[in-house]
Order: C-alpha cells, then sequence, then structure tokens
C-alpha cells in the first residue's frame, strides 16, 4: 500500500484562456496534515474541486487512495470529508436533520454516528433549531461535523476556519490536530489565516497563480524560515561599520523603518550586544526572531523581500 | 442507488414548498367544491361532470405548472446552499445521482397532481352526493394517465432544473415555458408539415386527451401511455447527460 494518501501528476485546468491549475505535481503523505496556501484566486479551490469530482481537468492526471479513474476513483470519495468553498447545508432543517440527510447519501448505517459526530463539534443541544438561525461558527462546525460522517480516511477543507471567532478557530485547530492524531485522519486545509496553518500543518504546498511553487514539510519550513537579530540602536551607520569590522559579517539588511536584520550570530546574540555595547552604542531594541509562514510566504511569491 | 433515493425522499419530505403545495392543494380540493355546493342550490352538478369539467380540465395546469415551483426549490436550490456539491462529491455515479433525483421528484409532481383528482372527487362526492361517480375504468384510467403525464412533465422539469442554477431562474422560465409552449408548437405545426407528427405525438398535445380517453381507440391508448414513458427517459438520459458533464460550482 502506498503511502501516499492523494498524489497528482502535471494536473492542469484551464477555464477560457487563464490556466486555474497549472501543471500541478502535488503529494499528501498519509497521516498528515497538509497546509494548502495561496491567495485568492490561485487555484486552490479549483483544484481541490478537481480531486473531488466537481470538476474535470483540462490535463494530467491524479491518485486518490491510488485509484486513478472511473468507477473506482468515483468510489474512494466515499472515503472523503469534505468542506469546500463553505458548509453544505439545508437551512430549513435542523442539524440533526442535516446529518441524517448526509447519512443517507453516503449510506452510512445506523444513526448512533450522529449524536456522537454532534459532540465531536460541541452542537449536541441545537435541538430544533434550524440551520438558517444558526451563527456562522455553528454552521461552520455543522459543516466539519457533516465531513466527519462515516470516520473518512482523508478530510479535504477548503477555507474551514472562515467566520469563526478567536475561541471557534482554536476549538477547530485543537479538533482537527486531535482527528489527526487520534484517529490518524489525513487533513488538507486551506485557508488564508497563515498563522493557524502554521501551528497545524505537518506539510505545505504553496500555489501561485496556478502554478505549485513549493511544497515542503513544517520541519524544512522552520529551517527555511530564517533566523535574525533585530536591532534597534542610537546610531545606524556606526552599528552597521561595527558589525563589519568587529563581527566580520555583512549578512545584514537595514531596514526602511532604521532597523537592522542580523542574519549572522543568531545562537550567539550575546555576543552581538556586547559588541554593540562596548562600540558605546545605545541598543533600543534587541530581539532574536524567525520569520513566519507569512513572511515566507510572501517572500516565496515576490510580495515584500524586493519590496 | 438505495441510498440516493433514500436521500433525495427524506428531503422532499421536508421541503417546505412541497409541503406548502400539498396543503394548499388539498385546502383548494375541499373549498373549491364548496362554493359550487354553496351556489347549486337543487341543481348540483353530478360527480362525474365535476370530475370530467373541472376537475380533469383544471389538472392540465395544475401538473404543468404547480411542479415547476417544486422544480426550482427542491432541484435548482441544491445549487445555491451548495449541498450540490457534497452530492456530487459524495462517491456516487452522477447518473445514479440525476436519476435518484428524478424519480423523487417525479413522485412529488405525481403526488401533487394526483391531489385534486383524488381528493377533489371525494370532496365533491361528498357534497354533492355519490349517486352519480365517474366510471371506475374511466376514472382510474385517468388517474394512471395524469401520473404518466406528471412523471413525464417531471423529466422535462428535471431537465431544465439541472441546466439553471438558480430556483428563481428555474421557476420563472418553467412557468414561462409551460404557460406559452402550445401556441409556438401549433404555429410550428401548422408552418412546418415536418414537425406536425412530432408536436401532435408529444406530452405538451396529449395531455389534453386524457379526459378523452374513454373514447380513443387501441392505437391512439397505446400512443397516449406510450409517449409520455418515451419522454420521461429522452429527456432522464439528456438531464444525466449534462448533469454528468456539468462543473459544479
Amino acid at each position: 500500500m502506498s503511502d501516499y494518501i492523494l498524489k497528482t501528476n502535471q494536473l492542469s485546468k484551464k477555464y477560457k484562456n487563464k490556466m486555474a491549475v497549472d501543471k500541478v505535481s502535488m503529494s499528501i503523505k498519509s497521516g498528515s496534515i497538509y497546509g494548502f496556501i495561496g491567495q485568492n484566486g490561485a487555484g486552490k479551490s479549483t483544484l481541490i474541486r478537481l480531486i473531488t469530482g466537481l470538476a474535470y481537468p483540462t490535463d494530467g492526471t491524479f491518485e486518490l487512495f491510488e485509484k486513478k479513474s472511473g468507477q473506482e476513483l468515483i468510489a474512494t470519495r466515499k472515503r472523503i470529508g469534505t468542506i469546500i468553498e463553505g458548509p453544505a447545508l439545508y437551512p430549513q432543517m435542523t442539524a440533526v436533520e442535516n446529518l441524517e440527510a448526509h447519512r443517507l447519501l453516503k449510506g452510512i448505517p445506523g444513526k448512533e454516528g450522529i449524536i456522537k459526530t454532534l459532540e465531536i463539534v460541541n452542537l449536541q443541544d441545537t435541538g430544533r433549531i434550524k440551520v438558517k438561525n444558526f451563527s456562522l461558527g455553528m454552521k461552520q462546525r455543522l459543516g466539519l461535523a457533516i465531513a466527519l460522517l462515516g470516520d473518512p480516511e482523508f478530510l479535504i477543507l477548503d477555507e474551514p476556519i472562515n467566520g469563526l471567532d478567536p475561541m471557534g478557530v482554536v476549538e477547530i485547530r485543537e479538533l482537527l490536530k486531535k482527528l489527526n492524531h487520534e484517529y490518524g485522519i489525513t487533513i488538507l486545509i486551506s485557508s488564508h489565516i497563515l498563522s493557524e496553518l502554521h501551528l497545524l500543518a505537518t506539510h505545505y504546498g504553496i500555489i501561485h497563480n496556478g502554478e505549485l511553487i513549493e511544497q515542503l514539510s513544517a520541519k524544512e519550513l522552520n529551517e527555511k524560515c530564517q533566523l535574525y537579530i533585530h536591532i534597534k540602536v542610537d546610531d545606524l551607520n556606526k552599528a552597521t561599520a561595527v558589525i563589519e569590522t568587529q563581527l566580520a559579517t555583512r549578512a545584514f539588511e537595514v531596514m526602511p523603518d532604521g532597523t537592522l536584520k542580523l542574519f549572522a550570530f543568531t545562537d550567539t546574540p550575546g555576543k552581538v550586544s556586547k559588541i554593540l555595547t562596548d562600540a558605546g552604542l545605545i541598543i533600543e531594541e534587541f530581539m532574536p526572531m524567525g520569520e513566519d509562514l507569512e513572511t515566507y510566504f510572501s517572500h516565496l511569491i515576490g510580495g515584500v523581500k524586493n519590496g | 442507488m438505495g441510498n440516493l433515493i433514500k436521500t433525495e425522499w427524506y428531503k422532499l419530505k421536508k421541503d417546505r414548498s412541497f409541503r406548502f403545495l400539498t396543503l394548499m392543494l388539498l385546502a383548494l380540493s375541499v373549498l373549491f367544491p364548496l362554493i359550487e355546493f354553496d351556489n347549486g342550490g337543487p341543481n348540483l352538478p353530478l360527480v362525474k361532470d365535476y370530475y370530467l369539467e373541472s376537475i380533469l380540465a383544471t389538472h392540465n395546469n395544475i401538473v404543468k405548472l404547480i411542479p415547476s415551483i417544486l422544480a426550482g426549490f427542491y432541484i435548482s436550490a441544491e445549487y445555491a446552499m451548495g449541498t450540490m456539491k457534497s452530492i456530487a462529491s459524495s462517491g456516487n455515479n452522477r447518473i445514479k445521482i440525476y436519476f435518484a433525483k428524478l424519480i423523487v421528484f417525479s413522485i412529488g409532481t405525481v403526488i401533487i397532481s394526483l391531489i385534486l383528482p383524488i381528493f377533489m372527487t371525494g370532496t365533491s362526492a361528498i357534497y354533492f352526493g355519490f349517486e352519480e361517480l365517474p366510471a371506475w375504468s374511466f376514472y382510474f384510467g385517468t388517474i394512471g394517465l395524469i401520473v404518466l403525464y406528471g412523471a413525464a412533465f417531471a423529466s422535462i422539469m428535471a431537465f431544465f432544473s439541472i441546466i439553471f442554477t438558480d430556483s428563481g431562474k428555474t421557476i420563472g422560465f418553467l412557468l414561462m415555458f409551460f404557460i406559452f409552449i402550445d401556441w409556438p408548437l401549433q404555429v410550428l405545426a401548422a408552418k412546418v408539415p415536418i414537425f406536425e407528427p412530432v408536436v401532435n405525438h408529444s406530452v405538451f398535445k396529449l395531455i389534453y386527451d386524457i379526459s378523452i380517453v374513454s373514447s380513443l381507440g387501441g392505437s391512439e391508448l397505446f400512443k397516449l401511455v406510450l409517449v409520455p414513458i418515451v419522454t420521461f427517459f429522452v429527456f432522464g438520459i439528456l438531464g444525466s447527460f449534462i448533469y454528468l458533464r456539468k462543473e459544479i460550482k
């Protein structure tokens, strides 16, 4: 059995003259949480729609649970739970009725799973309240409950934390971690809240203008996210001269706000501060820092570093 | 396929438009003959005449127009709610999904179509007396044909509902289509001889023959039964093909 739940090979989708997805080759390992990152219109949702069978590729192939095409591929989608561009709910029904409709659709025997799933997302007490009267956060959680119905092996969640309040975001994050750690569910999650993805994902795929520009593990990302020392002193010119002469490095960047980013000596910040102080400089700010996912993403798509 | 039909049936039972339309027609069944009863005095109509002139005559419009509203809310609204995405990505074959939807929508249409012929006949018998009921063979013959034509029109409605992704557009189009289709078809049949047999053998024309079923010969009767069955499958296959190819947004 393959280690991969999903593999795409040069997968492409063209709408009129625009390549919405352009030769994307990505792979999602079993047991991973794959953070799918991209700007609005980058091609995330289109790729998810291709995988879930809502749209058809113009070119390329993909394997889902090692199934490539035909009825077998369609049937493998029973092993998937999805939220695609918002939760799919019947507003006139209650939470239980919504789950019942989806239980019948998926052909899941027995109604026991419905209450269990509602408990997981903390909606077990909604009773006769119709979904049209739910808050956005409740709708998102019900959408997640529907995706979880039938114990799927693979969750595809397109912007699942949209509209949630901070507590709701934390709840969903913890829930997804639990599903991944305790039940071994593989998760593909797209979100524009990169700080959240950074707390969750074990792997990342970065898509831009339809192209997958990078695919890396969380470990690789952490290694790539450059550590630096953020420095603010009373005399910037003197500080750069001291660093160049006494620390013998040019691995720094002068920022427009008059601060310095020193990319060397990150493991010995004490030595740097001593040299600057000994040179008579007054240190106003001094902090070892690292790039976050947002900065890394911005640098990668060329939006910030050259700005 | 069984689970898909169960799902669709579950949704139909919960559909507010279906419940409303059913209740509205039931209320009409009770109240409409009451007006006749109230106005009629000693000259109350015979139930068999009332069935022919008031119920079957009205039925032609009921079977075409009222289910058009249901089609918009029951089928097209799934696109707007996003539930069509979860259905299409549920791991079921799209042709089966379409036919499950069509079968249950047809059942809904047939239920709506049968309310007046069954309940209004019943209430009119209560109001006017049980002496002169329609002949059972005629009555059940017309009921059977209403079922067939209801399913045939449901198939046409489902075909358009799957093309339009908005319930308002679907309802507007279907109402306009069924209100005005007879006239252009008649003109087409008169002006272009090649279309005449097509129009004369269409459900749009033959539905008006239900009330004269007792006077039809063997071949005419066969045609009256066969055409809605063929229509149901032709539009069912066309609709399923469109749904199979359709990208769901």
